[in-house]
């Protein structure tokens, strides 16, 4: 009698084993597929790991990242005389451009109101500040603090002051990710300021760059010119600064962003008006 | 209970796991080497796990861990899970045969498998989600764990001893 019993005992675990295992390996193969879909459950499953977890694992990581702050002010204190003096070159060039801008804001009011056309400029969504950061090794993401309950919602474009830092790709209540774009998947729109060629932009193998991907017509851009939101997409507003080429050669060219990826405080979420 | 709980090896192990997991996921811009060396001290963590408190339940927590760190770091499930879970499948069957050697060969294993785990990282996140294969971090990786591999040798006996 005991010894069937212990039979049985063993069998039942090794068949429960067998089936959790089953378990795991099937729900691994459904989670990559899901993923690789873009399942609206997977998606779910994605945000609420990112809002329960990231509080405990911020919490303990607290430490080295005071002590990243303290370093990034240290260097900061070091550069302050030297920036100081850029700044105040800065200053004066800026001066002189605001009395052209005064001019020229007053003359486009004008001819607009004379050609009767429509405001196409952004309209603020939410301003945002970063929370974390999830760029290491693989993706180039950032969280922020706002999420559905300020209205972000997918695919709406992210910048700062200095042009477009990427788009939102998970929204959970409180907080969102982004897509940074200098991300390998990231894929933008753009064009050239100063002949309009359009292409589509990825970010680089380097992490820090982007290069073209697609181009279109034949003409080469040149080193220097400016590139920005093309608008084509519908996810990126038109007009916003994205970069100045850097490197160009026949099939593909290199862009390097204006914003300072390294350094990210504050966001805006912005979409088309 | 608790001090009984905290003084078991398995315990320490998870707190271990779990604190380089939590670095990893949360970059430092100023202390990128920070990050580096989380990341390698759990796969160290992760395989020294496997060799010596092999158990059925490390599929769920792995799994579990694998979720995660692609979650954190690809947005996108798959390289994580796969690595840590044929690995551990492997170390299933070839349990008998790899616990024959001496601790002094296993641990030179340990570190190879490490440097596999990275390289089949990195090129499943390539196939699957197009992220290339970054040879500066890899080298670093590899130069990392090097480095670290007989400290973190020599925490583990520490901690086996207690």
């Amino acid at each position: 009698m005991a010894l069937s019993f212990k039979v049985k005992a063993i069998s039942r675990s090794k068949f429960l084993k067998n089936l959790s295992l089953s378990i795991i390996f099937l729900l691994s193969f459904l989670l990559i597929l899901f993923s690789k879909s873009d399942y609206v459950i997977v998606n779910k499953f994605k945000s609420i790991s990112n809002s329960y977890l990231h509080p405990i694992t911020s919490f303990v990581a607290a430490p080295i990242k005071l002590a990243s702050n303290i370093k990034s002010q240290i260097s900061d204190f070091k550069n302050l005389k030297t920036e100081n003096h850029i700044l105040k070159e800065e200053i004066m060039r800026l001066k002189k451009w605001q009395t052209l801008a005064i001019q020229n804001t007053k003359e486009n009011r004008v001819f607009k109101k004379l050609l009767n056309s429509t405001d196409n400029s952004l309209s603020l969504v939410k301003t945002a500040s970063l929370i974390s950061r999830n760029d290491f090794m693989y993706g180039k993401m950032i969280n922020i603090n706002a999420g559905l309950k300020d209205g972000i919602l997918n695919q709406m474009a992210v910048i700062n002051h200095r042009g477009l830092l990427g788009r939102t790709i998970e929204t959970s209540i409180e907080t969102s990710k982004v897509m940074l774009l200098t991300d390998p998947n990231s894929s933008i729109a753009v064009k050239t300021i100063f002949n309009e060629n359009f292409s589509l932009l990825q970010g680089a193998d380097d992490g820090i760059h982007l290069v073209s991907i697609f181009k279109k017509g034949e003409q080469t851009p040149k080193i220097g010119d400016l590139v920005v939101t093309s608008g084509t997409a519908q996810i990126f507003p038109s007009d916003i600064l994205v970069g100045k080429i850097v490197k160009a050669s026949k099939d593909r060219y290199y862009v390097l962003p204006f914003v300072d990826f390294k350094n990210i405080e504050y966001v805006q979420v912005v979409e088309s008006k | 209970m608790l001090t009984k709980l905290l003084s078991s090896q398995k315990t320490i192990y998870h707190i271990i796991l779990f604190f380089s997991f939590s670095l990893t996921v949360n970059y430092f811009v100023e202390l990128k080497i920070v990050n580096f060396i989380a990341y390698v001290l759990f796969h160290l963590t992760l395989i020294y796990f496997i060799f010596y408190f092999f158990h059925f339940t490390l599929y769920f927590i792995f799994f579990l861990y694998g979720v995660l760190f692609d979650i954190y770091l690809i947005n996108n499930m798959g390289p994580h899970i796969i690595s840590f879970l044929i690995f551990l499948t492997a170390f299933q069957f070839l349990k008998k045969f790899l616990l024959n050697f001496s601790s002094f060969k296993i641990s030179y294993i340990i570190i190879i498998i490490v440097f596999i785990m990275f390289v089949i990282e990195s090129f499943i996140s390539r196939i699957l989600y197009n992220y290339p294969i970054n040879y500066n971090d890899l080298g670093l990786l590899f130069l990392i764990s090097v480095l670290m591999f007989l400290p973190s040798l020599y925490m583990f006996s520490k901690i086996d001893k207690l």
